[in-house]
């Protein structure tokens, strides 16, 4: 094979960044996406994307189980199962990856959760974060990343209110758009905040509010609260996919080549395990092939991330026990609560309207280190939002708690409630553990005979206190909504992680960015320590994870060590931090 | 494919043979005062050549993909068989490489190569008119610039005697000018300029000029009458009418949405499709901004002695209705169940993603063909370099009878203000069975 | 022991054959056209006749919006026997099987879909005969309905991790038939939605994104262009 200069491994988000950002740069280079290509007019097309059976219970736009998943264990020394069936996570493939089909709620990390053990420590005392718990800051401030945050914001055609959000980092510019009015979901919430003191937003959309052209002269069209967001791809054009803001522009050119249903299953390294040659992939024709690169770009997703660099041997495999060790290190999650509000039949939610974020609004005065923690005893928060994203009957169904499962009551519930109900969510941040964490799994291997990945991961008492916290004030907004009655669904201490019930896509960690080739796998610019030329992008970076959705997070770690390839890595070579 | 029928009846072949001595006088003249004298290419004139070679759209009938650049052989479909393009790179062999700038001129201009004329597929009808410092260009460019390949003449797929090329000559004499210096009287320059490209190497009035029985445009340029530009069906679609009218033509299109329109394939008012995707992609999205503004100068020129109607004004009362849940209008439950998505309940559209229907010439133009078809067959915008992301419409053929695309079509092209005859589900037929037969 | 085999025997009352044939054949008349309509190509009579049964229980046709067989639910789920999903394409079949796993950790069984419906309506089945002397389907409703309640909470004698796990299977896959779009086979008439106000493959709210609050004025399109 001809070497190139930079192999990508996905074509997701990070990887159209990086094909965008190391094409200008005048490199040669080969994206290996494992999953088929993927377009909006052929693969999003309406009608026939407007199937919730197809896309978003059976998942035909995400990765196909059968093939590859991970396996789960709650504790050390446990026997880990096959994670069978989708539930709680779900994973992306093909063009787009996870980004084609996500839902579009676009934040920009707060500026403490950046230097998150140093805040806590200031504020509270270094008692205050429990031994075993392994958070870490970034080495990275907000300030440096602000101008990414923007830019990737321009890309995607974020619609928010500059200023909406009082705890919000200081931005250089305004959302490129202005909001879509809030759904009648969200209006209630957000009177209701108010009423009680708060300052309720717009969570800010990569659904577009208008016909929006982006920096790229990517055009994208306006979104008119299909119903069939997250988990769908938009055939509306409105939803910030990779297809709909970078992809078109790569498009024909010259030096870059993309190979779809391209599956690599290590990075090759020299005899002295200090550099990459290239990687070894399986082709769509079933052949194995050795490609050699002088950079090579890990861009599969947080989980694939931590893989890869297992099944290379690139760093040192995490040990529980003694703690040495980095990849599979710090692997955090989501915590998500949801309160249910049922209003009476005079109330029309029409739930069936809705977008995967425009429409919607939150408070964030829980979030992050946004209030005093002093007397809670716990690291971290939750963003609190409302709003439908479609109101899909066989997934989007909320009733009472105590209404039957099946039979006639069912039935009456489902006629009762299913229009005139509304949702309001705490998105909590998971703090890292010593015993949650990633690594290969003894005995499960994928359709092509590779070791799987396997997850070791429980909820801790930081989590179960985190929401009861939050979730009680999203109890006393709902209230305040004024509805007939009202249900909690919340994780309670007892309760294990059930990989049956969705949380969120927002898996954390395991390849984490830190300042020291001891305590993280990567440096500032996303760099690995061992392996020089070798850079990884995703929420594996994050050594824990934050109260927000990750994809904004991502976006600006990446183009901010991209800027730096292009300015410094592409001169010199070689390691941009020196441990 | 590109059909012709050179034969309108056995009377021709009286003629015919009347004029057979008259052609072999005419086929010999050379005239080479004519034509442009050979000298030293300059990297402007390259350049400028290769520009041209854009605005004529050689590529598109010359260059197939997977083959190397205009080394021919895309296949033309004609009643009595198929013929193919020429291999126009300087290879020496399978190409031009022996043409001297005489023989390039002969066959652009005059419609003869190699001794005999060429099949009017080849639009030198149009290109008649291009000065002698282009033709020059073009020749320095595909001579200079074009990489030579030696890819073989594929042989024309056409029997004896039909093979036989002396009719040919008879109809070019008929029906193809004289070469001769572009002329226009006037002091608009941006006019001038603007009439040169549309009238010549664009060649525009090939698709967008009705046709004679024998298969000739009716009107070669402005100079031909109204029938010049005046819309005519081409591969199935109709090229609607691009002379200043009413709603009906693109008489409420101004200057700059016209020129944006042939530079980006979008505008305010629509969005190309069909044969005009390719014109786009390969040829007029390469227009330097002054001379799309100049063939957007020249077409609001051509008044519209037909159009009487007045001018476009949107009217509200049917996106009021559908607001108000209102779908009692032929087609309008159709149309809130499969088109509003995208083009919206008001007819709008959203600019440069949707186009709107609501005052679209090609809505309401008097065939509906494209209205029909484009509703059966689904259709992709054009890529060019300002507009980088293509947005599909899909086939909607299988999910709506034939009453129902006659419906919606009737439904759009007499909503918000549009003035379309209703359509009639035998129109759908008619058009769907066609596009049957098109089936591989 | 000789096998007693409870079969139609001994029916030598005519006039009681009389009065069920005539009453057979007026039934025929308003229920032939399901049953001629579909022939189930996974799902054995006996199999085909339990899954009218429980669908009946868990979606009743109690005059209060349409019944789960009436919608169509059992001819979706023979129809999705018969695609990917059925033969368990969409999930991760590769052993070892841990189905002692805690139930957090997901489904762990080695069935697919058509084997655990084939297995739990067999377990079921059994349950029946041995409760009450016949199959469920030829049960009463009270009857049903324990025995679903007893698979639902896994304390079915014989294998109550199996009967749970094809209980949950069989619950969300007719929720499934019941709300899917009604090109694969449930919701017929798309009477499902219509019962709960869905307008289904509509997908553009442009208009009513200022009214918020409004009853939607439209019905329901499928995405086979069907109205509802």
């Amino acid at each position: 094979m001809k070497p190139v200069d930079a192999v990508i491994i996905g074509y997701g988000w990070t990887g159209a960044i990086m094909a965008k950002e190391l094409t200008d740069a005048g490199l040669s280079v080969l994206v290996l996406e494992r999953g088929p290509e993927r377009d909006t007019a052929t693969d999003f097309d309406y009608p026939r994307i407007a199937d919730e059976l197809k896309y978003a219970v059976r998942g035909d736009l995400w990765q196909p189980l059968a093939g590859e998943t991970v396996t789960v264990r709650h504790k050390p020394g446990e026997i880990a199962v096959p994670y069978r069936q989708y539930g709680s996570f779900i994973l992306g493939t093909g063009t787009g990856g996870a980004g084609a089909h996500w839902n579009g709620q676009q934040w920009r990390a707060s500026p403490n959760d950046l230097r998150i053990r140093s805040v806590y420590e200031e504020r509270y005392g270094k008692k205050f974060i429990p031994d075993d718990m392994t958070i870490q800051d970034y080495g990275i401030s907000f300030e440096e990343l602000e101008p990414y945050f923007d830019h990737f914001e321009k890309v995607t055609g974020v619609a928010g209110t500059a200023g909406g959000n009082p705890y919000e980092g200081k931005r250089s510019n305004p959302f490129p758009q202005q909001p879509l009015a809030p759904i009648l979901s969200s209006q209630l919430f957000a009177e209701a905040a108010r009423e009680l003191g708060y300052q309720p937003f717009a969570v800010p959309a990569a659904n577009s509010t208008a016909a929006y052209t982006n920096p790229y002269g990517v055009r994208m069209g306006p979104c008119n609260l299909c119903g069939f967001c997250e988990g769908f791809g938009c055939f509306l054009y409105s939803k910030a996919a990779p297809q709909t803001t970078i992809i078109p522009i790569l498009k024909g050119r010259n030096n870059l080549k993309v190979l779809h249903n391209a599956y690599v299953t290590r990075i090759l390294l020299d005899g002295s395990g200090k550099l990459a040659t290239g990687v070894r992939y399986i082709d769509a024709n079933g052949k194995q092939v050795d490609q050699p690169a002088a950079m090579v770009v890990l861009a599969s997703f947080q989980l694939n991330n931590v893989r890869m660099l297992l099944l290379s041997g690139i760093g040192k495999p995490y040990d529980p026990v003694t703690g040495k060790g980095v990849v599979g290190k710090n692997y955090a999650y989501q915590m998500v609560s949801s309160t249910t509000a049922f209003f009476d039949e005079s109330v029309n939610m029409n739930p069936f309207m809705g977008a995967g974020a425009a429409g919607q609004q939150a408070i964030d005065d829980y979030n992050a280190d946004h209030f005093d923690h002093s007397k809670h005893g716990f690291v971290g928060g939750a963003m609190i939002f409302a709003g439908a994203t479609g109101g899909r009957p066989i997934v989007q169904m909320p009733l009472p708690p105590d209404a039957p499962r099946w039979g006639s009551g069912w039935k009456s519930a489902v006629r009762k409630h299913y229009a005139h109900t509304s949702s309001v969510a705490t998105m909590g941040s998971v703090m890292s553990y010593r015993d949650r964490y990633l690594d290969l799994d003894p005995t499960y291997r994928d359709a092509h005979g590779v070791p799987l990945l396997r997850m070791t991961f429980d909820w801790h008492p930081n989590e179960y206190k985190m929401t009861a916290f939050t979730s009680a004030r999203a109890a006393e907004i709902v209230t305040a909504m004024k509805p007939q009655r009202m249900s909690q669904r919340i994780l309670k201490p007892g309760d294990s992680y059930d990989v049956r019930v969705y949380q969120s896509t927002h898996n954390t960690g395991g390849a984490i960015i830190g300042t020291n080739p001891s305590n993280s796998v990567l440096n500032r610019y996303s760099q690995c320590w061992d392996v020089p030329n070798v850079f990884v992008f995703g929420a594996s970076s994050f050594p824990q994870n934050i109260g927000y959705n990750p994809t904004g997070l991502v976006a600006a770690l990446t183009y901010f060590a991209a800027a730096k390839i292009r300015s410094t890595y592409l001169k010199t070579g070689g390691a941009l931090v020196h441990a | 494919m590109n059909k012709r029928n050179l034969f309108i009846g056995a009377g021709a072949v009286v003629v015919i043979g009347l004029l057979t001595v008259i052609s072999a006088t005419r086929w010999s003249d050379a005239r080479a005062g004519a034509h442009p004298q050979a000298s030293a290419a300059s990297a402007e004139m390259i350049a400028r050549g290769a520009y041209l070679a854009r605005v004529g759209d050689c590529a598109a009938c010359h260059s197939v993909q997977g083959q190397p650049p205009y080394s021919g052989g895309l296949r033309m479909e004609t009643p009595i068989g198929a013929i193919y393009t020429s291999n126009i790179t300087p290879d020496r062999q399978h190409g031009i490489g022996n043409y001297t700038l005489a023989d390039f001129d002969r066959a652009l201009r005059y419609g003869v190569a190699n001794g005999h004329t060429l099949y009017p597929a080849m639009p030198y009808s149009a290109y008649s008119s291009t000065t002698p410092e282009d033709v020059a260009a073009l020749y320095a460019y595909f001579t200079r610039e074009v990489r030579p390949a030696a890819v073989p003449r594929r042989e024309n797929e056409i029997p004896f005697p039909l093979s036989m090329r002396w009719p040919l000559t008879i109809w070019r004499l008929a029906f193809a000018p004289e070469p001769r210096a572009f002329q226009l009287k006037t002091d608009d320059a941006m006019l001038r300029r603007g009439a040169y490209i549309v009238e010549g190497l664009g060649h525009c009035g090939d698709c967008h000029t009705p046709r004679g029985p024998a298969l000739q445009v009716r009107a070669l340029g402005a100079a031909g009458g109204p029938a010049y530009l005046s819309g005519a069906m081409i591969d199935g679609w109709h090229a609607p009418s691009l002379r200043n009218g009413d709603s009906t033509t693109i008489g409420a299109w101004s200057e700059a949405d016209i020129a944006q329109f042939l530079r980006t394939g979008t505008n305010r008012h629509g969005i190309a499709f069909a044969s005009m995707n390719e014109v786009i992609a390969n040829s007029t999205q390469f227009l330097s901004a002054e001379d799309a503004a100049a063939a957007a100068h020249f077409l609001k020129s051509l008044t519209d002695p037909t159009s009487g109607k007045g001018a476009y004004a949107y009217d509200p009362a049917v996106s009021q209705s559908l607001r108000n849940g209102d779908a009692s209008a032929r087609g309008a439950q159709l149309y809130l169940d499969n088109c509003a998505a995208c083009h919206r309940p008001d007819g709008k559209g959203y600019e440069g993603v949707f186009p709107a229907l609501a005052g679209n010439p090609v809505v309401t133009a008097a065939p509906p063909d494209s209205v029909i078809r484009i509703i059966l067959e689904g259709m992709t915008t054009a890529r060019t370099a300002g507009t980088p992301a293509q947005f599909s419409m899909p086939s909607f053929a299988r999910r709506l009878s034939d009453q129902e695309v006659a419906d919606v079509a009737t439904f759009v092209r007499d909503s918000w203000g549009n003035r379309g005859a209703p359509v009639a589900a035998t129109d759908v037929k008619r058009r769907a069975t066609a596009r049957e037969e098109a089936k591989p | 022991m000789t096998e007693s085999h409870p079969l139609k025997r001994r029916d030598f009352l005519r006039g009681a054959a009389g009065v069920a044939l005539a009453s057979g054949m007026a039934a025929a008349g308003g229920a032939a056209p399901e049953a001629k309509a579909y022939v189930p190509a996974y799902f054995t009579p006996a199999e085909w006749a339990f899954i009218n049964a429980a669908v009946d229980r868990l979606i009743p046709d109690d005059g209060n919006g349409p019944g789960g067989v009436a919608a169509g639910v059992p001819v979706f789920l023979d129809k999705q026997m018969q695609l990917p999903y059925g033969y368990g394409a969409y999930w991760y079949m590769q052993g070892p099987f841990h189905p002692e796993a805690p139930p957090t950790l997901g489904y762990q069984l080695r069935q697919t879909p058509r084997e655990l419906y084939r297995a739990g309506i067999a377990l079921i089945d059994r349950a029946a005969a041995h409760a009450h002397g016949k199959p469920f389907a030829q049960l009463d409703a009270a009857q049903r309905d324990a025995l679903l309640t007893q698979a639902d909470g896994g304390h079915l004698q014989e294998d109550g991790t199996m009967a749970a796990a094809f209980f949950a299977l069989l619950l969300r896959n007719t929720r499934e038939g019941f709300f899917a779009d009604p090109i694969y086979g449930g919701n017929k008439q798309m009477a499902a939605w219509k019962m709960v106000g869905f307008p289904g493959a509509r997908a553009d709210f442009t208009d009513f994104i200022d009214q918020q609050g409004r009853k939607y004025p439209y019905g329901p399109v499928s995405i086979d262009g069907s109205r509802g």
